[in-house]
C-alpha cells in the first residue's frame, strides 16, 4: 500500500488546481462539488485502506521517497514522505474529518457565489495539511506549515468584501508569522548544528551530539515552541484564533478547530526527541499549555458570540494538549487531538447549522429554544458539549481529558500547578459549555428559524457524533477496562510516560473527582442559566470589571497594540520615506540610466556595429598577447 | 630575387589596397581592388600554388569584378551619391583599426622561432591537390557543394520578382 | 570511407536527401502542405533514426568528425529544435503572401551546418558547418522580403557574419601556421608538448574566440543580435537563438576539452570578463525596451553570458551543466518564439509589448504557456530554467568562481524585472479588441500542440529533471 502513499496530498492538491483553473464560472456547482469532496474523500479512503492494512498485518509503516527531485554533485533534493503511526493518526483526521466537512460545506456554502473558489482553498489546506504531516524533512513540512497558513489568510477573509473579516484574516497571519519565524530560526539552527532536516536523522543524531539539557537544544526547542505557540494560538500569541472565527462555519471546524491549530501540537510531538533531551523547554511547553487553558477558559465563560465560545474552547483544549506535550504524556496528546478534532468539528458544524438557521445570527443571547425546533442539530450538539466538557463514562472526550488530568498528577515531570490547571480548566469548561447549550437550546425562542439544515448537513452531524460518543472507548484507563489500543499504536513512535512511585493507586480517586467537578459545573450552569437566569445577571452585574476583562480576551490585544503596534506604527510614521528604499531606487535609476546609456549604441548603422567587432578583437587579443601562459 | 619579387608584389599590394579605401569614386576602387587581387595571386605564384593563382585570378579578378562593375554602373554610384560620414566615426574607424595593426604586428614577435615546414614539392600543383580533395577530404568537399546548393537557393529566392509567384 | 562510416554520417545524408527532395518537389509542384509534410517526416524519421544509436556510440571519421555521444545528443537536440521549428512555420507562413516552399529547403540545410558543425573535430569541418549554417540564415533572415526591416536585417547579417568568418580564417590560418595542425586533438597535442607557445599562436586562439563570440552573441559582438531577431521572421529568430547559437557552444565545449583550454587562465579570465559583461549588458539593455523580440534578443545575449558561466566551470560537471542548460534554454526560447509566431498576423509580427495588453482575458491558455516561458527565463523554481540555473550556480560555486556566480545572482534580480512586467501585461484588465483576420483554426492547431508540449517539457523539466540529467550524464 505504501506505492498509493504519495496520491494522499496529491490528490486534493489536483482537486485544487482544476477548481482553480476552471474558476466560479466554468464549472456548474454538482462538478465543482464532485471534484473537492471527490478529490478528498479517494484521500480518505485510501487512508483507511492503508490503515486497514496496517492494523491487520500489524506491520510498521516506513517511509516512501516519492521524487528525487534533482541532484546536483553530491546534493541531492528528494521529495521524501514519512508515514508513521503518529502522522497515520493525522492523516486519519485530516482525511476524513476534511471529507465529512467538505461534504456539509456543498449544502452550507451553496448559494455563494464564489462556491469553486471556496473550494479549492479547501481542497489546498487539505493537501497542504497532509504534506506538513507527511513530510520527512523539516523543510517539507515547512513548506506544508506556510501553505495551511495561507489557506487560513485566504479562507479567513474568504468574504472580503467585509472590511473586518480582511482585518481578522490579516492579524491571523501576521501573528501567525511571528511564531513562524521563530521556527525557521529554529529550522536554520538545527541545519547548521546537525547538517540534516531530516526528521529521521535529527531524533538519532541529536542524542549523540547533544548531553540531555545543554543549551543549543534548549534553545532550538524552545525556539520551536515559538512556532507551535504561534500556529496553536497559545499564550502568548492566542489572539488571533478568536478573530479568525470571521470565516465560514466549515472553516473554523476543519482549520481553526480539528486540523491545522493542532500543527503545533503535532510539530512538538514529531520532535519528542529532541524535548526529551530538553527538559527545560518542555517545562515551557506545559507551562503554557496551563497558562492557555486558563485564561481562554475564561475568556469563554463571558462571550456572547457563539462561534467565540467555541474558539476559546478550541485555545483552552489545544491548551490540554500541550500541557499533556509538557509532562510527556505524547500519546496522550495526540489522543486527545483526534478526540477534540471530532467533537470541536461536530461542535462548529452544529454551530453552523444554528447561525444559517437564524439568518447569520451569532449571539447566543438572541438564541434559544431551539432544542424542539431543531431536534437534530440539537441532539448532535449536545453529544459534542458532553464531550467537550468531558462528562463521565459515556463520552469520548472524557476518556482522552480524564487521562491527562491523571497524568498531570501521575507523571514524574509533573508538578502540583500543572495538575491544579487542568482540574480547574475542567471545571470551567463544563460551565461554559453548558452555558452554551442552555442559552442555545434552552429557554424561549427569540429568533425564528428560517432555514432547516438539509441531509448533507445532518448526516456529516450524525457521524462526528457517533465519533464523539464512541470513539474514547479504544484506549480506557487501568480503574476500568484497561483497553490500551491507541496507546499501543505509539510504542515505537513516541516514548511512554514515566509515573511516579506509587501513584496507581490514587487514580480512581482523582477520576471521581474530576467526574464529579463536571457535573457540579453543569449543575451549576444549568442553575444560572436556565433555572436561575436572574442570578446570572446579577453576578455579572456585580463582576462587571472582570467580565469586560475576559470578554476582551485578558485585554491582549489592548496590550499588544500598546506595545508593539504603536511603536511600529510610529517608526513608520517616521520613517514614511524609507530612507532605506532609496539605496534601492537609487539603484533602479543607476539601471535606467544605464540602460538609456546602452541603448545609444544600438543605433542600427552598421559601420558601427563592425567598429564594436574590430574594438572588441582588440581587446580579446591584446588580453591573450599579455597574459600568455 | 624571390624575395625582392616578394616586397616588390607585398608594396603594391597594400599600396593598391589603401588606394581602394582612399578613392572617392567606386570604380577606382574595383579597379584598385583588381590589382590587389593580381598582387595576392602572384604570391601564390611564389608560394608555389599555381593552381590557386589561376583560380583566384579567374574567379576574383574576373568573375566577381566584373559583376561588381556592372553593379555600380547600373545603380549610377559616383561621388555625390556617396553617403555623408561622420569624422567622428571616421576617426574612431581610425583609432580601432590602427590599434588592431598594432596588436597583430605585436603578436608577430618570436615567430622567427617557429620552425618552417617545408612542403613536399609539387604541392601548389592540380594534381596533388586533386588527390587530396578527392581522396582524404572528399567529404568536405561534398559538404561544399551543400554549402554551394543553400546560397544558391537563397539567391534565387530572393533574387526573383515577386510577380511571377506560382512558377519557377 | 567504409560501411560503419557511412552508418554513423546517415543522419546528415538524410537531412540532405530531405533537402533535394524538397528541392524537387517544388520543381514538380508548389504545394506548402506538401513540403511541410516531407519537411516534419524526414526531420522525425531522422530522429528515430538517431535513437538506434547507443549512447556510447564512438566513430571516428577521421580526419574530420567524431560521432560520439556528445555529439549524437547534439544532434538529436538540433534535430528537435529544426521539427518545432517547422511545425510553428507552418501557420506563420501560412498567412502570408510570399512563396513558402523554400524557406524548408533553407530551415533543412542550416539544420545540416549545425549539425556537421557539432561533430567536427577539424578546422574545415567547423568552417563548412558554420558556414552552411550561416549562408542558409543570410536568405532565411531577408525571407519576408516585403516587410521593410527584413531586408536590413539580412544584411546586416550577412555583412557581420562575413566580417566575423574572417577574424574565424585567420586565426586557424594562425594556428595552422604554428602547429602544421588543423584537427583538434593535434593542436592539443602541440599545446601539451611546447613550452613556450608562440604570441602569434596565441592571436590566432583569440581571433578565433572573436568569430565564436559572434555567433554567440556575447559582448562586445552582441550588436547585431537585436537588430536581426526583430527584422527576421519569427521562426527564424527562433532558430539563430537556439541551433545557431548552441551549436557554437557545443563546439567550444569540444575544443575547449580537446585542447584543455582550462588550464589557461588567460582564456578563463577571458570568458569570465565577456560573460559578466553579457550577463550585465543584455539585462540592462533590455529594461527599458519595449519590442518582445528585441527583449528576447537581449534576454539571449545575458543567457549565453549565464551559459559562459557553466562552461568556465569546466570539467564533466561544466559540461553537464552547460549543456542542460542549453536544453532548457532550448525549450523555453522555442516556446516564447512559437508564442509570437502564433499570435503574429499576416501583416507584422506580435512583437510590441502593448500586443499582448490583457491576452490572458482573451487567450488565457497562450498567456499562461508565454507566462511559464517567461518565468523559465527568469529561472522561477518548478520551470526547466531554474533546475539549469540552479545546476549552473552549483558548478560556478563547485569550481570557486565567486565572482562569476555573484554577477549571475544580480543579473537573475535584473532579469526578472521585465519577465515580470511582460507577465504583468498579460495580466492586464483593460480589454483591448482586436479584429485581426483569422485563418481557418485547424492551422493553428499544429503550433498550439507544439507550445502545449513544449510547457509540458519545461515543467516536466522542473519537477523531475533527473532523467534527463542521467541522459547527460551518460553522453558526456
Amino acid at each position: 500500500m505504501k506505492d498509493f502513499l504519495w496520491l494522499i496530498p496529491t490528490l486534493p492538491f489536483l482537486g485544487a488546481c482544476i477548481l482553480i483553473i476552471s474558476g466560479n464560472a466554468n464549472l456548474p456547482r454538482r462538478a465543482v462539488s464532485i471534484v473537492g469532496c471527490g478529490s478528498v474523500g479517494a484521500a480518505a479512503i485510501l487512508t483507511i485502506v492503508i490503515m486497514i492494512d496496517f492494523l491487520t498485518t500489524g506491520q510498521i509503516p516506513e517511509y516512501t521517497v516519492i521524487v528525487n527531485w534533482f541532484s546536483v554533485d553530491n546534493l541531492s533534493v528528494p521529495i521524501a514522505l514519512h508515514l508513521d503511526t503518529l502522522s497515520l493518526v493525522f492523516v486519519f483526521v485530516i482525511t476524513f474529518v476534511g471529507f465529512l466537512i467538505h461534504v456539509y460545506s456543498i449544502e452550507f456554502m451553496h448559494h455563494d457565489e464564489s462556491f469553486a473558489r471556496f473550494f479549492a482553498y479547501l481542497n489546498l489546506f487539505v493537501s497542504a495539511m497532509l504534506m506538513l504531516v507527511l513530510a520527512d524533512s523539516l523543510i517539507l513540512m515547512y513548506l506544508g506549515w506556510e501553505g495551511v497558513g495561507l489557506c487560513s489568510y485566504l479562507l479567513i477573509g474568504f468574504w472580503y468584501e467585509e472590511e473586518k473579516n480582511g482585518y481578522a484574516a490579516r492579524k491571523a497571519f501576521i501573528i501567525t508569522r511571528i511564531g513562524d519565524t521563530a521556527l525557521a530560526v529554529g529550522l536554520f539552527m538545527l541545519f547548521a548544528e546537525l547538517g540534516t532536516l531530516r526528521i529521521q536523522d535529527i531524533l538519532t543524531l541529536a542524542p549523540q551530539q547533544w548531553a540531555t539539557g545543554s543549551t543549543t537544544p534548549v534553545t532550538i526547542c524552545l525556539l520551536l515552541l515559538g512556532g507551535a505557540v504561534g500556529k496553536s494560538a497559545q499564550f502568548p500569541l492566542q489572539t488571533w484564533l478568536p478573530d479568525a472565527m470571521a470565516g465560514p462555519s466549515p472553516v473554523s471546524a476543519l482549520i481553526h478547530a480539528a486540523t491545522m491549530v493542532t500543527a503545533g501540537v503535532y510539530l512538538i510531538a514529531r520532535m519528542n526527541g529532541l524535548y526529551v533531551l530538553a527538559p527545560q523547554a518542555q517545562l515551557w511547553v506545559g507551562i503554557v499549555g496551563a497558562i492557555t487553558l486558563l485564561i481562554a477558559g475564561c475568556s469563554a465563560l463571558t462571550q456572547y458570540d457563539l462561534k467565540r465560545v467555541l474558539a476559546y474552547s478550541t485555545i483552552s483544549q489545544i491548551g490540554y494538549m500541550f500541557l499533556a506535550l509538557g509532562i510527556g504524556a505524547w500519546s496522550s496528546a495526540v489522543f486527545h487531538f483526534m478526540i477534540h478534532a471530532f467533537f470541536k468539528a461536530l461542535l462548529f458544524l452544529a454551530a453552523g447549522a444554528v447561525i444559517m438557521a437564524l439568518h447569520h445570527e451569532h449571539d447566543m443571547f438572541k438564541m434559544g429554544g431551539l432544542r424542539k425546533q431543531m431536534p437534530a442539530v440539537f441532539a448532535t450538539f449536545l453529544i459534542g458539549s458532553a464531550s467537550l466538557a468531558a462528562l463521565p463514562l459515556i463520552s469520548a472526550g472524557f476518556y482522552s481529558k480524564d487521562q491527562i488530568i491523571w497524568l498531570s498528577f501521575a507523571s514524574q515531570q509533573s508538578n502540583i500547578w500543572f495538575f491544579l490547571a487542568a482540574v480547574v480548566g475542567a471545571f470551567i469548561t463544563a460551565i461554559y459549555t453548558f452555558r452554551m447549550v442552555f442559552l442555545t437550546f434552552y429557554g424561549e425562542a427569540k429568533t425564528s428559524v428560517s432555514h432547516m439544515p438539509g441531509n448533507l448537513i445532518t448526516q456529516p452531524l450524525v457521524i462526528l457524533a457517533v465519533l464523539a460518543l464512541f470513539a474514547g472507548f479504544i484506549e480506557l484507563p487501568h480503574t476500568f477496562g484497561h483497553v490500551t489500543l491507541f496507546s499501543d499504536l505509539f510504542s515505537t513512535t513516541l516514548p511512554p510516560v514515566t509515573l511516579r512511585p506509587n501513584v496507581e493507586s490514587h487514580e480512581w480517586i482523582i477520576q471521581t473527582s474530576t467526574g464529579l467537578l463536571t457535573l457540579v459545573g453543569i449543575a451549576m450552569a444549568y442553575y444560572f442559566y436556565v433555572i436561575q437566569p436572574k442570578i446570572a445577571d446579577d453576578i455579572h452585574a456585580s463582576t462587571i470589571e472582570t467580565h469586560r476583562f475576559w470578554y476582551a480576551g485578558w485585554r491582549f490585544d489592548s496590550l499588544y497594540d500598546a506595545i508593539i503596534v504603536k511603536p511600529i506604527l510610529f517608526f513608520a510614521r517616521v520613517n514614511k520615506h524609507d530612507f532605506i528604499d532609496k539605496l534601492y531606487s537609487a539603484l533602479v535609476e543607476l539601471s535606467e540610466m544605464m540602460s538609456a546609456l546602452f541603448s545609444r549604441s544600438q543605433n542600427g548603422i552598421l559601420r558601427w556595429y563592425i567598429m564594436g567587432i574590430v574594438a572588441g578583437a582588440v581587446i580579446i587579443i591584446t588580453f591573450t598577447l599579455i597574459i600568455t601562459p | 630575387m624571390t624575395l625582392n619579387l616578394f616586397y616588390f608584389l607585398s608594396f603594391l599590394a597594400v599600396l593598391s589596397a589603401l588606394m581602394v579605401v582612399f578613392s572617392k569614386n567606386p570604380v577606382y576602387s574595383v579597379l584598385y581592388l583588381i590589382i590587389t587581387f593580381f598582387t595576392i595571386a602572384g604570391h601564390y605564384i611564389l608560394l608555389d600554388a599555381q593552381f590557386l593563382a589561376v583560380v583566384h585570378v579567374i574567379v576574383y579578378a574576373g568573375a566577381i569584378m566584373v559583376l561588381f562593375l556592372y553593379v555600380i554602373m547600373l545603380l549610377n554610384l559616383n561621388r555625390e551619391s556617396e553617403p555623408h560620414k561622420s569624422n567622428i566615426l571616421k576617426f574612431a574607424a581610425v583609432i580601432c583599426a590602427g590599434l588592431l595593426l598594432v596588436v597583430l604586428v605585436g603578436s608577430l614577435k618570436g615567430t622567427e622561432a617557429i620552425v618552417q615546414q617545408s612542403g613536399k614539392a609539387g604541392i601548389g600543383y592540380v594534381k596533388t591537390l586533386g588527390e587530396v580533395m578527392f581522396k582524404e577530404f572528399l567529404l568536405p568537399f561534398e559538404i561544399t557543394s551543400i554549402l554551394l546548393l543553400a546560397a544558391m537557393v537563397g539567391a534565387v529566392m530572393l533574387g526573383k520578382s515577386e510577380k511571377t509567384n506560382d512558377t519557377i | 570511407m567504409n560501411r560503419s562510416d557511412l552508418y554513423s554520417l546517415t543522419p546528415l545524408l538524410i537531412l540532405s536527401s530531405a533537402a533535394i527532395l524538397n528541392f524537387f518537389s517544388i520543381s514538380i509542384k508548389r504545394n506548402h502542405k506538401v513540403i511541410f509534410a516531407i519537411t516534419v517526416l524526414s526531420l522525425i524519421g531522422d530522429f528515430i533514426f538517431l535513437t538506434s544509436y547507443s549512447l556510447y556510440h564512438q566513430q571516428h571519421i577521421d580526419p574530420l568528425l567524431v560521432v560520439d555521444g556528445f555529439g549524437i545528443f547534439n544532434i538529436g537536440l538540433i534535430l528537435l529544435t529544426t521539427l518545432v521549428v517547422a511545425l510553428m512555420s507552418y501557420a506563420y507562413f501560412e498567412q502570408r503572401e510570399e512563396r513558402k516552399e523554400e524557406y524548408y529547403i533553407l530551415l533543412i540545410l542550416a539544420a545540416l551546418g549545425a549539425c556537421i558543425m557539432v561533430i567536427s573535430k577539424h578546422f574545415v569541418s567547423f568552417f563548412l558547418g558554420l558556414e552552411v549554417l550561416s549562408v542558409s540564415l543570410y536568405s532565411l533572415i531577408a525571407y519576408l522580403r516585403t516587410r521593410e526591416r527584413s531586408d536590413e536585417a539580412g544584411i546586416k547579417y550577412l555583412i557581420l557574419a562575413a566580417f566575423s568568418s574572417a577574424f574565424l580564417l585567420f586565426g586557424m590560418s594562425l594556428i595552422y601556421a604554428t602547429t602544421g595542425k588543423m584537427d583538434f586533438g593535434g593542436i592539443g597535442y602541440y599545446l601539451t608538448t611546447t613550452q613556450d607557445i608562440p604570441l602569434i599562436m596565441m592571436a590566432g586562439l583569440g581571433m578565433l574566440i572573436v568569430g565564436a563570440g559572434f555567433k554567440l552573441g556575447v559582448v562586445p559582438f552582441h550588436m547585431w543580435t537585436p537588430d536581426v531577431y526583430e527584422g527576421a521572421p519569427t521562426p527564424v529568430t527562433a532558430f539563430i537563438a537556439t541551433v545557431s547559437k548552441g551549436g557554437m557552444i557545443a563546439l567550444l565545449v569540444r575544443f575547449f576539452n580537446a585542447i584543455n583550454g582550462y588550464q589557461y587562465e588567460s582564456f578563463t579570465n577571458l570568458f569570465t570578463v565577456l560573460s559578466i559583461a553579457s550577463m550585465f549588458v543584455g539585462n540592462i539593455l533590455a529594461l527599458r525596451q519595449t519590442n518582445l523580440k528585441r527583449i528576447l534578443a537581449y534576454s539571449s545575449i545575458s543567457h549565453i553570458g549565464y551559459l559562459l558561466v557553466a562552461f568556465l566551470s569546466g570539467g564533466s560537471m561544466g559540461a553537464q551543466a552547460t549543456t542542460f542548460y542549453l536544453v532548457a534554454y532550448f525549450i523555453t526560447t522555442l516556446g516564447a518564439f512559437g508564442i509570437i509566431a502564433t499570435l503574429s498576423d499576416q501583416h507584422r509580427d506580435a512583437e510590441l509589448i502593448d500586443d499582448y495588453r490583457g491576452l490572458l482575458w482573451r487567450r488565457p491558455l497562450t498567456a499562461v504557456a508565454f507566462s511559464a516561458m517567461l518565468l523559465s527565463l527568469a529561472g522561477i523554481p518548478l520551470t526547466a530554467g531554474f533546475i539549469a540555473k540552479f545546476y549552473v550556480i552549483t558548478a560556478g560555486i563547485g569550481t570557486q568562481h565567486w565572482l562569476l556566480v555573484f554577477c549571475l545572482v544580480v543579473n537573475s534580480v535584473i532579469g526578472l524585472y521585465y519577465y515580470i512586467k511582460i507577465i504583468a501585461v498579460m495580466f492586464d484588465q483593460k480589454l483591448q479588441i482586436k479584429s485581426a483576420k483569422e485563418l481557418h483554426p485547424l492551422v493553428y492547431v499544429i503550433s498550439s500542440v507544439t507550445i502545449a508540449v513544449l510547457a509540458v517539457f519545461l515543467f516536466w523539466l522542473g519537477v523531475s529533471p533527473e532523467g534527463m540529467l542521467s541522459l547527460i550524464d551518460d553522453v558526456i
